[in-house]
C-alpha cells in the first residue's frame, strides 16, 4: 500500500529534465505537478516540468525539495517543500512526523497519476523514483490517508481542472475556470488574492515565486487555502533551490569528548572495583 | 537512613528495569547518532559500576556483540537492496545491478550505494542496537529471581517460567565458558567445526542437569503448589486470564489499525482488562505468600528510576529544543547537532552509577560449594 510512494529503481534522471514555467506545459508535452498542502492549511501548488523525467525529479527541481525517511532512504517521499511556500518549509514538519520510520498509511503523501486525456486519478503502482510520467500527464501528491487498494483518499480535484489546456507552449496556460468558481471568495473577501491567482488570463506564475534576493516569507503571504475554493491553484514558478551547508562539526566533537570522558570514568570505576574486590 | 540506603546491597530490580526501559524509550525516539552514542556511554558506565558477580551479570559484553551484528546486518541489507540514489548523493561504490521484471518493479538489487544510505542504515541499526543494549543492561544489573516477587499472585507460575527462560541465555554463556576452560586445561586441540561436539554435548548435558536441579529445588520449596484452590476455581481463573489476554490483544490491534471501528478496539481493551483483573484477583486469592528478606525501595531506587524516566520524558515531549534535531536528515549530508536538553537528560541518567548502592561483595557467592540454583524463597 505504501509501496506507491516507495521507489527503489534509481534511474539517474535524464540530463534534460528540468523545471519549466507553467506556460510551457501543453496537452502533449511537459508534466504538470500538483501538490496539495491543504492538509497543512496551505495552498494547492501547480508546477511544470520537462520530460523525460521521474516523479522524484519533478519534486526536486525548480525550488521543490523532498525528504525521505531514515529507514527507507530518499526514495520514500516523507516531506515535500517548495521554496516559495513558507520559505521552503517542508511538510509534514518534524513535530508532525519525525520521518525516521515509514509513515502510517493514515498520514502520508500519496502519489496519483492521470495520463493524457484521462479525467480520473490512478493510484501510483510505482515509487516516485521508478515512475516516468508521460508527456502531457498530471502527477498529484496528496497528504492524508488512503486505503490499501488506493481507491479512497485521492485528490479532491479532477485532473482536468489542473491539466494544461494550451496546445502550443507559451499560450494561456491556466486551468479551466472551476465550475463553481468563487463561492468562498464571495463570502470571504480575504481570499481575493488566491482566487485571482487561479483565474485565467491573470499573471499567476509570479504569485508564489520569491524574488531572488527578497526575504523569503514576504511573497508567500497569499492567504492559504482554508479559504480557497475547491479547485483553485497557485502556480509555482521555477526558482533556484536554496543552498544548504554541511553544518558545524563541533557538536560531534563535543559528543566524542563526552563519550571519552564517560569511558574514562568507567575505566577508573572498573579498576577500583577490581582492586577492592 | 541515608547511610543504610547506601550500604552494599542489590538495588530493587524494578528500579533497574524502569531505568532501562525508560532509556530504551528515549533511544527509540531519536535517530541522532550523537544522542545514541551518549546513551551507549551511559549504559556502559552504569553497567561497569554497578553490576554484580552473578552469572547473568557477565552477559553485557555479549549484548554489545549482538549490537554490532545488528548494525552490520542493517548496513548490509541497505547495500544489497538499494533504496535509490539522488543527484546530490555521494556515491561510495556501484554494485552490479540485478534487473527485476516489470511486474516486480520497485525492488532493486545492487546498484549504486551512496554514503548517505550507508550512514542512515548505520544510524538506524544503532538505534535498534541501543534498544537491545538497554534490555541487556537491565538483565545484567537486575536480579531476575528477585524480580519475581513483584508479580501478582495469579501470574506466579507464568512469572516463574519467564524468569527461568530469561536466565537461560546467561547461564548458557557461563556453561560454554566453563567447558571451554576445561578443554583448554586438557589441551584440547580440535578447532572450528570439529570442536563442536566436544563443546555442545557437555553444554547440553549441563543444561539438562541444571533444569533437573532447578525443578527439584523448586519442588522442595513448594513452587507450583495449588494450595486450597478447587479444580473449578482454577478452571475459572484460567478461562478468565486467557479470555482477558485475547481481549487485550484484540483491543490493542483494534486501536492500532485505523480500519477497525474504534468502539470495537476500546470495547475489546476494556473487556480484556476487566477479565484479566478478575482473573488476577481470583487467582491471587489462592496463592498466599510470605515475605522473606523483602527488597526495600529507598531513595536510591527513586533516584535511579527518576533519572531514566526523565530522559524518556524529555525525548518524548519534544519541547524545549528543536524536535528536528532528534532525527537529523542525512540528505544533504550534514553534521548532526547536539540538542542540549536531551543530551543533559541522558547524561543525568548516568546518575544511576553513583546513586545506586554498590552491589554486594561477590566472591562468597561465586565459590558457593553447592551448585544448587539459587531460587530465592519468594
Amino acid at each position: 500500500m505504501l509501496a506507491a510512494t516507495f521507489a527503489a529503481v534509481a534511474v539517474a534522471a535524464p540530463a534534460q529534465a528540468g523545471p519549466l514555467p507553467i506556460s510551457q506545459c501543453t496537452t502533449t508535452s511537459g508534466v504538470i505537478l500538483v501538490v496539495d498542502f491543504g492538509h497543512f492549511g496551505g495552498p494547492r501548488l501547480r508546477a511544470c516540468g520537462s520530460t523525460p523525467t521521474t516523479g522524484y525529479q519533478l519534486l526536486n527541481q525548480g525550488g521543490w525539495k523532498t525528504e525521505g525517511t531514515g529507514h527507507d532512504g530518499p526514495a520514500f517521499i516523507c516531506r515535500i517543500g517548495y521554496s516559495g511556500h513558507q520559505s521552503g518549509k517542508k511538510f509534514p514538519t518534524p513535530q508532525q512526523d519525525p520521518c525516521a520510520r515509514t509513515p502510517p498509511a493514515t498520514a502520508y503523501w500519496s502519489y496519483w497519476h492521470a495520463d493524457p486525456g484521462r479525467n480520473s486519478w490512478s493510484y501510483s503502482q510505482l515509487g516516485a523514483m521508478s515512475y516516468k510520467p508521460k508527456p502531457g500527464s498530471v502527477d498529484a501528491w496528496v497528504f492524508g490517508a488512503t486505503d490499501t487498494g488506493g481507491t479512497s483518499g485521492g485528490p479532491r480535484f479532477s485532473p482536468d481542472s489542473v491539466r494544461a489546456r494550451n496546445t502550443t507552449p507559451g499560450g494561456g496556460s491556466s486551468p479551466r475556470p472551476s465550475p463553481k468558481p468563487s463561492k468562498p471568495a464571495a463570502t470571504k473577501p480575504g481570499a481575493a488574492p488566491t482566487t485571482a491567482a487561479a483565474r485565467p488570463g491573470t499573471s499567476t506564475s509570479a504569485s508564489l515565486a520569491p524574488p531572488p534576493s527578497a526575504p523569503p516569507s514576504s511573497s508567500v503571504s497569499a492567504e492559504p487555502t482554508p479559504t480557497a475554493s475547491e479547485s483553485s491553484f497557485l502556480d509555482a514558478a521555477p526558482v533556484e533551490a536554496a543552498r544548504t551547508d554541511t553544518g558545524s562539526s563541533a557538536p560531534a566533537l563535543v559528543t566524542v569528548g563526552l563519550v571519552l570522558l564517560i569511558g574514562a570514568a568507567g575505566a577508573v570505576v572498573a579498576k577500583r572495583r577490581r582492586a577492592g574486590g | 537512613m541515608l547511610s543504610g540506603a547506601r550500604l552494599p546491597r542489590s538495588l530493587h530490580p524494578v528500579a533497574w528495569w524502569l531505568w532501562a526501559i525508560a532509556l530504551a524509550t528515549a533511544a527509540s525516539r531519536t535517530s541522532n547518532p550523537l544522542l545514541l552514542a551518549l546513551i551507549f556511554a551511559v549504559l556502559g558506565l552504569v553497567v561497569t559500576a554497578r553490576r554484580g558477580d552473578a552469572p547473568w551479570a557477565r552477559a553485557f559484553r555479549y549484548y554489545l556483540y549482538l549490537a554490532l551484528v545488528v548494525v552490520g546486518i542493517r548496513v548490509l541489507f541497505r547495500i544489497v537492496f538499494g533504496t535509490g540514489v539522488t543527484a546530490d548523493d555521494h556515491v561510495l561504490l556501484t554494485l552490479p545491478q540485478l534487473s527485476t521484471p516489470d511486474w516486480y518493479a520497485g525492488i532493486q538489487l545492487g546498484g549504486a550505494v551512496s554514503v548517505e544510505a550507508v550512514l542512515s542504515a548505520a544510524v538506524d541499526g544503532m538505534r535498534l542496537a541501543c534498544l537491545l543494549c538497554c534490555i541487556g543492561a537491565a538483565n545484567t544489573l537486575a536480579n531476575p529471581k528477585r524480580a519475581l516477587r513483584v508479580l501478582p499472585g495469579a501470574l506466579y507460575e507464568l512469572g516463574v517460567a519467564v524468569t527461568v527462560a530469561l536466565s537461560v541465555a546467561p547461564q548458557l554463556v557461563e556453561s560454554v565458558q566453563r567447558v571451554a576452560k576445561a578443554r583448554r586445561l586438557r589441551a584440547g586441540r580440535a578447532r572450528g567445526i570439529r570442536a563442536l561436539p566436544a563443546i555442545a554435548i557437555p553444554v547440553l548435558h549441563d543444561a539438562l542437569d541444571r533444569s533437573l536441579r532447578l525443578a527439584a529445588a523448586m519442588d522442595s520449596r513448594g513452587y507450583g503448589r495449588t494450595g486450597t484452590a478447587t479444580p473449578g476455581s482454577r478452571r475459572i481463573t484460567g478461562v478468565l486470564m486467557l479470555s482477558g489476554m485475547a481481549g487485550l490483544c484484540v483491543g490493542v490491534y483494534g486501536l492500532l489499525d485505523p480500519t477497525v471501528p474504534r468502539p470495537l478496539g476500546l470495547g475489546g481493551l476494556a473487556a480484556g482488562t476487566l477479565a484479566c483483573a478478575a482473573g488476577l484477583v481470583l487467582g491471587g486469592r489462592r496463592v498466599s505468600r510470605t515475605r522473606y528478606r523483602p527488597d526495600p525501595w529507598r531513595w536510591p531506587e527513586w533516584a535511579v528510576a527518576a533519572g531514566g524516566t526523565l530522559a524518556a520524558v524529555v525525548l518524548a515531549a519534544g519541547t524545549g529544543y528543536d524536535p528536528a534535531a532528534l532525527n537529523p536528515s542525512l540528505h544533504p549530508l550534514q553534521w548532526p547537532t547536539l540538542p542540549l536538553l536531551p543530551a543533559a537528560a541522558i547524561l543525568l541518567a548516568a546518575v544511576a552509577a553513583f546513586a545506586a548502592p554498590p552491589p554486594p561483595a561477590g566472591p562468597a557467592r561465586i565459590t558457593a560449594p553447592a551448585r544448587e540454583p539459587a531460587v530465592d524463597p519468594v
